[in-house]
């Protein structure tokens, strides 16, 4: 080649090697000039449905407070007003919600008729959204301020129900396009996204009107990295302020200061399989729940990143603890005397693997012959469900969608629920929860029908996970809250 | 001319059968893709009927495989991917983008590849243009213990040690020129290692032909003999290059999710479980294309290297001037394996202690313990035996598979690139899919693909052979096709892919071990060396001794059959002259680029 080309051949092949390199995404240069610096993040999930409300992908947005709902979660669990200023029950199906004052990042007013229209999509999205499961309702404005919604069959839980991120409220604008639905610059909160570089990375700037007060940091760079040791590198190499799940195996290698441990309503439990094979004499089942030593599990295999098993909440379900009763009609142990039995569990979840390695030694030396089977968690669902497996281990949110501690209990313990994975069909639990999903006083019902359900020894509680967030040195008022709703706030700056 | 074409019109059918393949995948294995879509959309979600319904409306599953496979394919032809089952998004793109990383990848890899052979082979190029060869004694050895290192371990110790806690270059991301470095450390070092190690065998071959020879006496300078010595090895190395250059783009999934580089390895690993089908499809497409480009240009470059040579039967065998010196090594190895394993029998390899966990070596725990406070030493010993009986038995089968498509290079070679280019968890899910997912499901997977280097390694081999000139001498003797093939073909061939095959044993073991979680293979608590490997990965930082152990045990196995199989070298020659059993033709890639993928 003349000697000549190369400088020309050179210039032409730079454009075509920057396309080889994904964009950063970050502007670290860009700190304003009123001090603060722009945060960086490491998520640990990155979006699977280009960021739509409707999926997975609303915790991110929720997360990174973009959106808001017309409520939240308050650190008991109960709703608290966000852009719904107060609300009312009218009766038994209809609720009337007052809004606040307050506009998109797009610069419209959040009118009632706004809301209305943002959540009649999320009620028209398929699949319904997680937290609208089962339930249908219609929202109209009313007056200047004024949104009444009434729902199909009679819903106590409704205001918890609007707290979910798939319920945001989004101006017009993002619904656009048929089926898509596009939250940049059309959300409430303190931050607006600004830039989504696919599934690798997104930019948010401060949003400066927003009601609630100027966020401290001026903008945030978050990075989606999925594995955890490559989270756990990003902060010690200080490329992130806060990088959220670090795995347990990681956390001894971070700084002791920038580890933050928060209990979560995440419970790793054992179930056990009540409608086929050796599970189902419940003598057995006791056997097994004897000897289970929870604490050996939250100690040795979560570091004491969990606290053991007490129930099927935990203790950042923080009303439970107190309302608990001790459960009734549990079955005498029997002996196993070497019965065989299979135990499941995933490797989505790095931890379960080794606990299902230690609770196999704990029942073998109480008499059972124990089999692991480990698989990906979308190659063992369906065959779990099908009862396939004696015993299932499994981490589970006890709070689902909703905030509410009801629906964990219909859909994983009752005939008809559909993530039973003990194959639970017992009369008592069923009337036990449907009472529990009927009334106001949903607390102590659900502690009722949670003892309901330990007396059939259908599940053996075994650690309450705690959620570790990296968060580095210089990182003030980041947002740990127990229901991974939250991770950046307009008080959060480095 | 007439050749060409048939091997293009193959190599368009396997494509296609490929593809059609991928779009019944599902309906095969009876594995529903609206749950797994479901699950790759949102994990926590309860899979309730009216979800899945909705989902099932919404990707047109209610229509059968088959219609969703013509529109696609319609669209295709006009430039269109389709659409992500997952996210939506347009297809194309997002492949093309993950092409561009893994190919940028590979590039900064092959670069540092070239570099570490080339390290490896500078002493015996110096010597050689110097003619003092003779009295080498054979090296090598760092090299092969290189060669045999999972890639994740390389990459894991390059990211902590160089990235984190020296802080010298960028460990996350794939942002700019600097963070190529790491990750293609990690690929480069061992693929170096072992096409160093294969060039340095062959080098003393090529400076003991006769015209290496006379051009010395003729009075020409050193450097040239050798560069002449470096073009007639280097076609036998080609294909193999080739075929590492193919493997990688797919799947170097571990170095992928290590560094956090967005690079087809990942893209198509995860279409393969979420069983996003307009993805896998696209993406093993794209593969299979650049596996074809790959053998092509190969094939290219040994015909500008040697093609008047091999065109007129000119060749002279490369072969040894002196057989290496018979060593004690082997049966070092042999007794170091021996020892480790009886030392570890009599302890338990299950019994579980948390309050023990990740303890360092000591007197009672020789080899230090794992995350759950087992002995390491034991779990080792204990799993040598189920390792080496399933990883030999694979060995076998895919050799006699290996030498018998290879004989047929122009039936196996592109099923040789294309089969070396699938993500191995495809393969795998292919293979589940047609046998259904017994006891034998994870052996044949891992067959599937590990005879794929043996049979190209036979065709290279064969290819010179018959242009040897001996060959045309006996030929000329009236010797017709069969005698031929059985007294002159074989005993060339199979002794050097014998040995190659024994260099693949540990890669076959760990191949194994990465199927665990598809539900095949080997579960825990097992000491199956592979696994034993993947459970103490997270912990590498902390309680090295847990890795290393098998690491170093399974590098042990390569360096025994390395060495071992120079002493069926010793034993197999027989015949005189210009003798063709003591060839050591291309043992191809690492066996360890087998490994987990994963």
């Amino acid at each position: 080649m003349p000697r000549r080309l190369r400088p020309l051949l050179a210039l032409a092949l730079a454009p075509v090697l920057a396309g080889c390199f994904a964009s950063g995404g970050g502007t670290d240069s860009a700190d304003s000039a009123d001090g603060g610096s722009r945060l960086r993040v490491a998520l640990a999930f990155p979006p699977a449905e280009n960021l739509s409300p409707y999926g997975a992908d609303a915790t991110i947005l929720s997360r990174l407070g973009v959106t808001e709902g017309l409520t939240a979660l308050d650190a008991n669990g109960a709703a608290a007003p966000a852009l719904a200023a107060s609300w009312r029950q009218e009766n038994d199906r209809t609720w009337f919600f007052t809004l606040r004052e307050a506009t998109f990042q797009d610069g419209s007013t959040v009118t009632p008729a706004a809301v209305a229209t943002a959540l009649t999509h999320a009620a028209q999205a398929k699949p319904a959204p997680a937290g609208l499961a089962g339930v249908t309702f219609t929202a109209k404005a009313d007056g200047s301020t004024g949104v009444r919604i009434t729902t199909k069959t009679p819903d106590p839980v409704l205001p918890l129900r609007l707290s979910s991120p798939s319920l945001a409220v989004l101006s017009g604008k993002a619904y656009g396009t048929k089926d898509k639905v596009d939250p940049v610059g059309t959300a409430t909160g303190p931050f607006e996204l600004t830039k989504v570089l696919g599934a690798t990375a997104v930019t948010l700037d401060r949003y400066d009107d927003y009601w609630g007060g100027r966020a401290q940091a001026p903008g945030i760079d978050v990075k989606f990295v999925a594995d955890g040791t490559a989270r756990a590198s990003a902060l010690r190499t200080d490329q992130v302020d806060l990088a959220e799940a670090i795995p347990v195996a990681q956390a001894a290698t971070l700084d002791k200061d920038t580890v933050e441990a928060t209990a979560t309503t995440r419970t790793t439990s054992l179930l056990l399989n009540t409608r086929k094979g050796a599970f189902k004499d419940a003598a057995l089942r006791a056997a097994a729940r004897e000897a289970v030593d929870t604490s050996a599990l939250a100690k040795g295999v979560y570091e004491g990143y969990a606290d053991p098993g007490a129930g099927i909440y935990g203790p950042a379900v923080t009303w439970a603890a107190g309302k608990r009763t001790e459960p009734a009609g549990r079955a005498k142990a029997g002996k196993p005397e070497g019965t065989r039995i299979t135990i499941a569990t995933y490797d989505n979840r790095p931890e379960l693997p080794e606990v299902a390695q230690v609770l196999k030694q704990q029942l073998e030396k109480a008499g059972f012959e124990v089999t692991l089977e480990v698989r990906e968690y979308s190659r063992l669902e369906s065959d779990a469900l099908d009862g396939r497996f004696d015993a299932f281990v499994g981490a589970r949110n006890s709070l689902v969608d909703t905030g509410d501690p009801v629906g964990v209990l219909a859909s994983d313990y009752t005939c008809d629920g559909g993530y039973n994975l003990a194959l639970l069909c017992d009369k008592d639990v069923d009337r036990a929860v449907a009472k529990a999903a009927d009334t106001a006083e949903r607390q102590d019902a659900a502690m009722a029908a949670e003892a309901e359900i330990l007396g059939t020894d259908a599940v053996v509680p075994l650690v309450h996970q705690r959620v570790i967030t990296g968060v580095g040195g210089s990182v003030r008022g980041a947002l740990l809250d127990p229901y991974e709703r939250t991770l950046v706030g307009i008080g959060t700056r480095r | 001319m007439r050749h060409q074409t048939v091997t293009l019109l193959w190599r368009a059918g396997i494509a296609a059968a490929l593809v059609c393949a991928i779009g019944v995948l599902p309906w095969l294995t009876h594995t529903d893709p609206a749950l797994t879509v479901l699950k790759a959309r949102s994990a926590e979600r309860d899979p309730t009927p009216e979800v899945l319904a909705d989902i099932r409306a919404q990707l047109g599953l209610d229509r059968g495989p088959f219609h969703l496979l013509g529109d696609w394919l319609g669209g295709l032809w006009h430039g269109d991917a389709g659409r992500s089952w997952i996210s939506g998004n347009e297809v194309a793109p997002a492949v093309l983008q993950a092409v561009g990383v893994s190919l940028m990848l590979m590039a900064v890899a092959l670069a540092v590849a070239a570099l570490t052979a080339a390290l490896i082979c500078a002493r015996t190029l110096w010597l050689g243009a110097h003619r003092r060869l003779d009295g080498r004694r054979a090296g090598g050895s760092g090299s092969a213990v290189l060669a045999a290192l999972p890639e994740f371990l390389t990459a894991s110790v390059l990211a902590t040690v160089v990235g984190v806690q020296l802080g010298w270059l960028p460990a996350l991301g794939w942002y700019g020129p600097q963070w190529t470095i790491l990750p293609a450390l990690a690929l480069g070092l061992p693929a170096g290692a072992v096409l160093g190690r294969l060039l340095d065998d062959l080098l003393p071959g090529a400076f003991a032909e006769p015209w290496a020879l006379a051009a010395t006496a003729r009075g020409l300078p050193g450097r040239t003999v050798a560069c002449q010595a470096l073009r007639r090895c280097l076609p036998g190395l080609l294909p193999n290059t080739g075929l590492f250059v193919v493997g990688l783009t797919g799947g170097s999934v571990t170095v992928e999710q290590i560094f956090d580089i967005p690079g087809l390895g990942r893209t198509t690993l995860q279409a393969a479980l979420a069983q996003d089908l307009p993805v896998l499809q696209a993406g093993t497409l794209a593969l299979v294309l650049l596996a074809a480009v790959a053998a092509g240009v190969a094939h290219v470059l040994t015909r500008l290297l040697i093609g008047p040579a091999l065109r007129d039967g000119e060749l002279s065998s490369l072969h040894r001037p002196a057989p290496p010196a018979r060593t004690i090594l082997p049966f070092v190895h042999a007794g170091l394996l021996l020892t480790v394993i009886v030392c570890g029998l009599p302890r338990d390899p299950l019994a579980l202690d948390t309050a023990e966990r990740l303890a360092a070596p000591s007197p009672s725990h020789p080899f230090g313990t794992d995350a759950l406070g087992r002995d390491v030493l034991a779990r080792v010993a204990h799993g040598a035996l189920d390792t080496l009986l399933l990883a030999l038995a694979i060995t076998a089968a895919t050799l006699l598979t290996g030498l018998a498509l290879g004989l047929l290079p122009r039936l196996s070679g592109p099923l040789v690139d294309t089969v070396t280019a699938l993500p191995p968890v495809l393969v795998a899910l292919l293979v589940t899919a047609v046998v259904g997912s017994g006891t034998a499901t994870p052996a044949l997977a891992v067959a599937a693909v590990a005879w794929a280097p043996l049979a190209a390694h036979t065709s290279a081999l064969l290819q010179q052979e018959r242009a040897a000139l001996h060959l045309t001498a006996t030929r000329a003797l009236g010797a017709g096709p069969w005698y031929l093939l059985r007294h002159e073909l074989l005993p060339a061939v199979v002794p050097p892919v014998t040995r190659h095959a024994l260099l693949r044993l540990p890669g076959i073991a760990l191949a194994l071990a990465s199927l665990a979680f598809l539900g095949l293979g080997a579960q825990p608590p097992s000491p199956e060396w592979g696994l034993l490997l993947a459970e103490n990965q997270p912990y590498a930082e902390r309680a090295p001794w847990a890795v290393l152990a098998p690491a170093a045990v399974l590098a042990l196995l390569g360096a025994l059959a390395v060495t071992a199989a120079g002493g069926v070298r010793g034993a197999r020659r027989r015949r005189g002259g210009s003798e063709t059993a003591a060839r050591s033709m291309p043992e191809e890639q690492s066996p360890v680029r087998q490994l987990v993928k994963q």
